[in-house]
């Protein structure tokens, strides 16, 4: 599953609880605008971010829910307990759907006919109010229109040709199911893409499709091209399943209905004839009643050469002959074929479904047929049937009653026939008007045979339509079996505040410093109290706890850790506005999305690179025409990579542009003032280039909005080193220009390295320790006041500890008279410091200065030692 | 272009565009004796079949393909 769609479920999660709560408080004050915006505000956002995924039922359900809010937000509709009911109800089937996506990644298009009565339900509240608008009131009627008995009976099916028919009645024969689909798009459908016209052609299964105008033509002047007002037909053998899945986003403009093969037996043809036929009737009759199917076959041929093609007759004929030839056995129809001769009239197939069982397997059984009628269900059947057949003269036959119909609608819906439960709530209901089981018996021996065949073949599911669906106004509306009382099943991800994590983070430094206790109060014990054995249980208890903390420092830092994805996401956008403004051509390449860093790390490259970037589109990546004429490619590429290095994240922004020129950053750097003259003489080129970084330092002839106001590289310089980053520039004249930047993966943990220096400790960042020497005092030298030394061969200026914090005493040297240095590197340079000597390094959690003491540039910040003593970490830039 | 204007004829080929209707429908206007040569046609947008059925014009050439011809014959007539 793709983390949005992750996102998505758990927010909707939260928006459902949302609107649940919300809605229960509406229920104490109806009156209350306030939690009614909010309520839409809820409904809102969750039809909005469902919108991004290819979940139409869902979003129909919300769009109705959300224009009900609306409605009720504008006070078009009042608050009522219903509306409650069915929102909740509408929330209960949004969050079953959730669940579903979460398991299996996408919802089942069996949804539909729920989404589409939930949605209607919902716009039915709207209705009820604003009764002028048409379109709205036409949306709901169309799926709440009163039920035909049989809607097959009315299609138009002699409209089709007789060899169509003939197909259909042959595959429905063979056991396939025969749809017929109208399909009537909306009139805005144009506008939104659709082509309702190549939906109709790709249905599946088709056999036959027929485009007919819902009225009459206007004139052609009058004609709006782009208003549909097409109808679509077709006719598939595809079943209800798969039609539904195909046309799961307009259910609404859609209704499908089953037809029995039958049906299509419609003969067509000049009705010219007389009684002539009556002879051939009366033969056939015979022929047919003594079984002799070979004689029926034969007595049909000859009559069928005897006739003109084109007559009713032959066409009745060359029916009788596909049906006895398909379905011998099936004498029924035959009959009903040879007696339509008589009157030349079209046989009525929909009066012999209502007298006669059915005995070809495609038709629409109205009758439960036990395909999945386990013994249990049978037995359970068998049970209620005998206590309905109790005496009836009894005061709490009400309660018998309905406790019978409990029993059987719970058993209906385990066997999924939810579509039965509406008529025996009818029967029940009669029952307990006239006080005796009988409508109840009666209604369950329609339902279920008393002794139903194990053989019995069962071709024909219960197959329900979405007209046929329970009307909503019934007590048995689906439920969705996600009531309040329903175990709920928690989502994976939680969000929490970021407050709440940083205090675990200070919690687990805390512990990481008492736990550091443990290896003082094992020396103590040994060298104070002279107990060895205790101080080696100490120190196997601290490797447990040790162990554990690290642990426990590792998963906190796991939580915050983000992908640079974050940051880079806006890099597209940004680098294709800013080179279309431009008039330049760009290519931007991203690498290593997903590699992770801390929360603050992440936020904090975001300008940066923004900066970075918009220098390279604007300075870097040269016009087309110049790149074309140097043999580059006219599209300039911006490579972004990230990379892990160990515990860092390494960041490289490499552009094929124009590069830096050092000879054009020298003259500027001198002629701003920044370098003197005798500087400029000896700056190498990776020098100069690493001018850029100076402060108030801009190359651009022409102030932009885009860069060049001269606060460019300094800024972002600052902005890495504040998180402990380090930033590098390499550029080739006319090649291109690399920035890597070099970032920590966490800023939790520093690694210090500490000093001594008259007796005081401080902490100095491993990050700019080069090394650590000792000097004898014989080889430092004094230039003009100030020392330095020669080491490997370069001179490094020397600066004292003591006197750079304001304190006078020299640096303590050891029996060799030497000196301890600490070379650190600041800006690309080496400095030595004199200390008086050096320790461990440690991992610290470094806690910035706060209150008075945030005033103290000298020190980036202070962190608790092991055995309680404070160390100060030196921020060396600083002091220098 | 999908559609080809002629001097008396449209002529369709593979798929007629939504966009085209407006012109088609013009087209109709100012020869409403004008013949539609579908024959190489795949498949049209129904905006443009509106404007056929609504012109009731005269097909001069069914699509070739039977699939398209049998759903255009029970929208418009054949000459």
């Amino acid at each position: 599953m793709n983390p949005l769609l992750e996102q998505f479920l758990s927010e909707s999660r939260e928006s459902l609880q949302g609107i649940g709560e919300k809605l229960m408080q509406l229920e104490k004050d109806p009156a209350s605008s306030e939690l009614m915006t909010e309520l839409f505000r809820f409904v809102h956002t969750l039809k909005g971010n469902s919108g991004l995924f290819d979940l139409p039922e869902l979003t129909r359900v919300l769009h109705a829910g959300e224009d009900l809010m609306d409605a009720v937000r504008n006070g078009v509709v009042a608050y009522s307990p219903l509306l409650a009911d069915r929102l909740l109800d509408a929330m209960d089937f949004v969050g079953m759907l959730c669940d579903e996506i979460e398991k299996h990644g996408s919802t089942n298009a069996k949804h539909i006919d729920n989404s589409v009565r939930l949605a209607a339900d919902l716009r039915q509240l709207i209705v009820v109010v604003i009764v002028s608008s048409d379109e709205v009131a036409c949306a709901v009627a169309t799926p709440l229109q009163p039920q035909n008995s049989n809607p097959a009976s009315q299609l138009p099916l002699a409209d089709l040709s007789e060899e169509i028919r003939m197909t259909a009645y042959r595959a429905a024969v063979s056991g396939e199911t025969l749809h017929w689909i109208e399909y009537s798009p909306s009139e805005e459908c144009f506008f939104q893409g659709d082509d309702p016209f190549f939906q109709a052609r790709q249905t599946p299964g088709i056999l036959w499709g027929g485009i007919a105008a819902r009225h009459v033509w206007p004139a052609l002047a009058e004609l709006d091209p782009f208003c549909c007002i097409l109808d679509f037909t077709v006719l598939s053998t595809a079943s209800l399943e798969e039609l539904q899945e195909y046309y799961r986003y307009v259910p609404d403009q859609v209704r499908i209905i089953p037809v029995p093969g039958r049906f299509f037996i419609l003969p067509h043809g000049d009705p010219n004839g007389g009684p002539v036929y009556e002879d051939f009737v009366a033969d056939a009759l015979g022929l047919l009643q003594s079984g002799n199917m070979v004689g029926l076959t034969r007595a049909t041929r000859s009559m069928l050469e005897l006739s003109n093609p084109d007559l009713w007759l032959s066409a009745a004929l060359r029916w009788l002959l596909l049906v006895t030839e398909q379905e011998p056995e099936n004498v029924v129809v035959q009959e009903v074929i040879i007696i339509s001769l008589r009157t030349l009239t079209h046989p009525d197939w929909h009066e012999l479904d209502a007298s006669t069982p059915i005995q070809d397997g495609d038709a629409v059984t109205p009758r439960f047929k036990p395909a999945k009628q386990t013994p249990e269900v049978t037995a359970l059947i068998a049970a209620q049937r005998e206590v309905l057949s109790m005496p009836n003269d009894v005061a709490w036959l009400a309660g018998r009653l309905k406790s019978v119909a409990a029993s059987l609608s719970g058993c209906l819906q385990a066997i999924v026939s939810t579509e039965l439960v509406a008529s025996m709530d009818v029967a029940l209901n009669e029952s307990l008007e006239q006080q005796t089981s009988v409508p109840l018996l009666r209604w369950l021996d329609s339902q279920f045979e008393q002794t139903p065949k194990a053989d019995q073949p069962d071709t024909s599911d219960t197959i329900y339509m979405p007209e046929t669906v329970a009307v909503p106004q019934a007590d048995a509306a689906v439920k969705y079996g996600r009531r309040s009382e329903d175990a709920y099943v928690g989502p994976k991800s939680i969000k929490v505040d970021q407050a709440k994590i940083d205090r675990l983070m200070n919690l687990i430094g805390e512990m990481v410093v008492a736990k550091n206790a443990l290896p003082y109060l094992a020396g103590r014990a040994e060298t104070v109290f002279g107990v060895r054995e205790l101080s080696r249980e100490i120190k196997s208890q601290y490797a447990v706890i040790n162990r554990i903390a690290e642990e426990m420092q590792d998963s906190i830092m796991q939580v915050r850790m983000m992908p640079v994805s974050f940051v880079f996401q806006r890099f597209p956008r940004l680098v294709r506005d800013t080179s279309n403004k431009l008039g330049k051509e760009v290519t931007l390449i991203l690498e290593g999305e997903e590699t992770e860093a801390d929360k603050n790390v992440i936020e904090s490259l975001g300008d940066p690179l923004v900066h970075i970037v918009r220098n390279s589109l604007d300075h870097g990546i040269e016009m087309p025409d110049v790149r074309r004429a140097q043999g580059k490619p006219a599209a300039g590429t911006i490579v972004i990579r990230a990379t892990q290095e160990a515990d860092r994240v390494v960041i490289e922004i490499r552009d094929d542009g124009k590069g830096i020129d050092p000879a054009v950053i020298k003259r500027l750097a001198y002629e701003k003032g920044i370098i003197d003259e005798e500087r400029l003489e000896r700056l190498t080129d990776q020098e100069a280039i690493n001018l850029v970084f100076a402060a108030g330092f801009s190359t651009a002839e022409v102030v932009s909005d885009l860069s060049g106001r001269g606060v460019g590289m300094d800024v972002v310089r600052t902005a890495i080193e504040k998180v402990n980053g380090s930033i590098h520039l390499e550029s080739e004249n006319g090649k291109g220009t690399c920035i890597r930047l070099s970032l920590p993966l966490s800023m939790a943990v520093t690694n210090v390295m500490i000093v001594e220096s008259n007796n005081q400790i401080f902490g100095v960042p491993m990050g700019i320790v080069v090394e650590t020497v000792r000097i004898a005092r014989a080889d430092i030298r004094t230039i003009k006041k100030n020392q330095a030394t020669v080491l490997r061969g370069r001179i490094v200026p020397l600066k004292s500890l003591n006197m750079l914090l304001g304190q006078h005493d020299p640096p303590k040297a050891n029996e060799e008279d030497e000196l301890a240095v600490l070379i650190v590197s600041l800006g690309g340079e080496s400095v030595g410091i004199f200390v008086d000597d050096f320790r461990e390094t440690v991992d610290i959690i470094l806690k910035p200065m706060t209150g008075v003491l945030a005033g103290l540039s000298a020190y980036t910040g202070s962190a608790l030692l092991g055995d309680g003593s404070v160390l100060m970490v030196l921020d060396m830039k600083e002091i220098i | 272009m999908s559609i080809t204007f002629k001097k008396n004829c449209v002529v369709f080929c593979d798929m007629a565009e939504g966009e085209d209707a407006e012109s088609l429908l013009e087209w109709l206007q100012k020869h409403p004796k004008g013949k539609i040569d579908l024959s190489e046609c795949s498949h049209l947008h129904p905006a443009n079949l509106q404007v056929l059925m609504a012109a009731k014009c005269s097909i001069f050439a069914r699509p070739k393909d039977e699939l398209l011809a049998a759903w255009l014959d029970t929208a418009l007539k054949t000459v």
